[in-house]
């Protein structure tokens, strides 16, 4: 339960972080909170020889609000935004979905950008940035890039950073002041890793429906998403139809996923869904 | 070796150590404080629970190297603190520990709810302790002892 030995550098900008990243060759990583790399080095699941840390770079640490919307440093704790320390685009999404990460001892540390570098399916800052279309943000020896929250991960522990990219901080867009949202998880035990979780995000000129901790990439869902746009109540007959969207809009997609798996994506999307027509979901003890 | 110097309960403590070193080990080893206490190593027991810079946080998943100038509580720093003065009074009296290898990490955890929400739920309670296991008691003695001890805290 101790790690590999290993050198330990502080990176002091962002370029040097890059070059260090690019003269070890793959075989160092990035740390910021170490809330989940620590944990995979003590139980040599990680093993690099070399880990940078990233957090006493001060352009991570910002946040603040954009013309339309919010930018997040990587190196943003899940405490400040569950304390609202930081602004919020997402009309209460982000402090909701902050606070439901882990434990408090780990959201003190844990980072946004860490999260999304490291790309754990069930981690749930992947799905939410998709369900509130975030730009992610990165620097690499190439330069800046970015893209899209819902096209960086590739698949699982994968994404589209390169090998010396350091990512810097992800763009929100404002929610519209109508847009409605629910979000819902299934866990085996409060603040374990998320079984299934879909969040929604309903607003009358676009809405979205986003499931994760799939095994890989979050995965959106077209066909729930118009059919949502157009819903105005919860009736019903409301799960049904949106378990057959879902449904359709799995025909498309080519990850597997088992039987049992679909059934706790659907109760975590319908659950979502009602959430953000203001029903909320029956307490988990009561089940 | 890489040195690393920080605050432990008040104490400067500077030592060249492994960068592999965790805080807890450092804690344990190079600070003397043996109420840190190492159940799984990977941040899922709590045990390990104490606070960095006044923040909750796990020792076991903190690199003691990238905590330089961090000012670093344990339970032995809270030994004069109000909030566990009146915990240890509540854990005794409401049979809140039974082998007592998870307290440290509860009281110090129980310390942080407390001093965020007050008096709470049965509920909210036990959600806000689902991150440090107990293999004794059950847990009901536990949460009995933190809201026995928030109303006490209340009423003083």
């Amino acid at each position: 339960m101790k790690p590999n030995p290993f050198n330990y550098v502080r990176a002091r900008s962002i370029s040097e972080a890059i070059d260090l990243l690019a003269s070890h060759a793959g075989e160092a990583k990035i740390m910021a909170g170490g809330q989940s790399l620590v944990p995979m080095l003590n139980l040599r699941i990680a093993a690099p020889d070399s880990i940078i840390d990233v957090t006493a770079i001060p352009e991570l640490q910002q946040s603040g609000e954009t013309s339309d919307g919010a930018y997040f440093g990587a190196c943003v704790t899940h405490e400040r935004i569950q304390r609202g320390e930081t602004p919020d685009p997402s009309n209460g999404l982000m402090p909701r979905i902050a606070a439901r990460i882990a434990y408090q001892a780990v959201r003190n540390r844990g980072t946004i950008g860490g999260s999304l570098a490291l790309a754990d399916p069930a981690a749930d800052w992947l799905t939410t940035t998709v369900a509130l279309d975030a730009t992610i943000e990165w620097t690499g020896p190439e330069g800046p890039g970015s893209c899209r929250a819902e096209d960086f991960v590739l698949a699982a522990y994968t994404t589209r950073l390169g090998p010396a990219d350091v990512l810097t901080g992800l763009r929100i867009p404002n929610l519209t002041q109508q847009a409605r949202w629910g979000t819902y998880k299934l866990t085996r035990k409060t603040g374990e890793y998320a079984h299934a979780m879909a969040t929604v995000v309903r607003s009358s000129g676009r809405s979205r429906a986003v499931l994760g901790a799939t095994g890989g990439a979050p995965i959106r869902l077209p066909q729930t998403e118009d059919h949502l746009t157009g819903l105005k109540l919860w009736d019903d007959g409301a799960a049904s139809r949106l378990a057959a969207t879902m449904a359709s809009d799995l025909q498309g997609v080519t990850l597997q996923i088992s039987d049992v798996h679909a059934w706790q994506l659907r109760t975590c999307l319908i659950r979502a869904a009602q959430m953000s027509f203001g029903i909320e979901a029956p307490d988990m003890e009561t089940i | 070796m890489p040195n690393v110097t920080l605050r432990v309960n008040g104490d400067v403590v500077s030592r060249d150590i492994e960068a592999r070193m965790s805080l807890a080990d450092f804690l344990r080893e190079h600070a003397n404080c043996r109420s840190v206490h190492l159940g799984c190593e990977h941040g899922v027991c709590g045990a390990c629970t104490i606070l960095i810079d006044g923040r909750l946080a796990r020792s076991c998943i903190a690199l003691a190297i990238a905590l330089e100038g961090a000012d670093v509580t344990t339970l032995e720093g809270l030994h004069a603190d109000a909030t566990i003065a009146q915990l240890r009074e509540s854990f005794h009296e409401c049979h809140g520990l039974q082998c007592g290898y998870c307290t440290p990490g509860m009281l110090v955890t129980a310390r942080d709810i407390i001093q965020r929400e007050g008096e709470t739920t049965e509920k909210r309670l036990r959600e806000a302790l689902a991150g440090n296991i107990c293999r004794c008691t059950g847990y009901a003695g536990i949460v009995a002892s933190i809201r026995h001890a928030a109303e006490a805290l209340k009423q003083d």
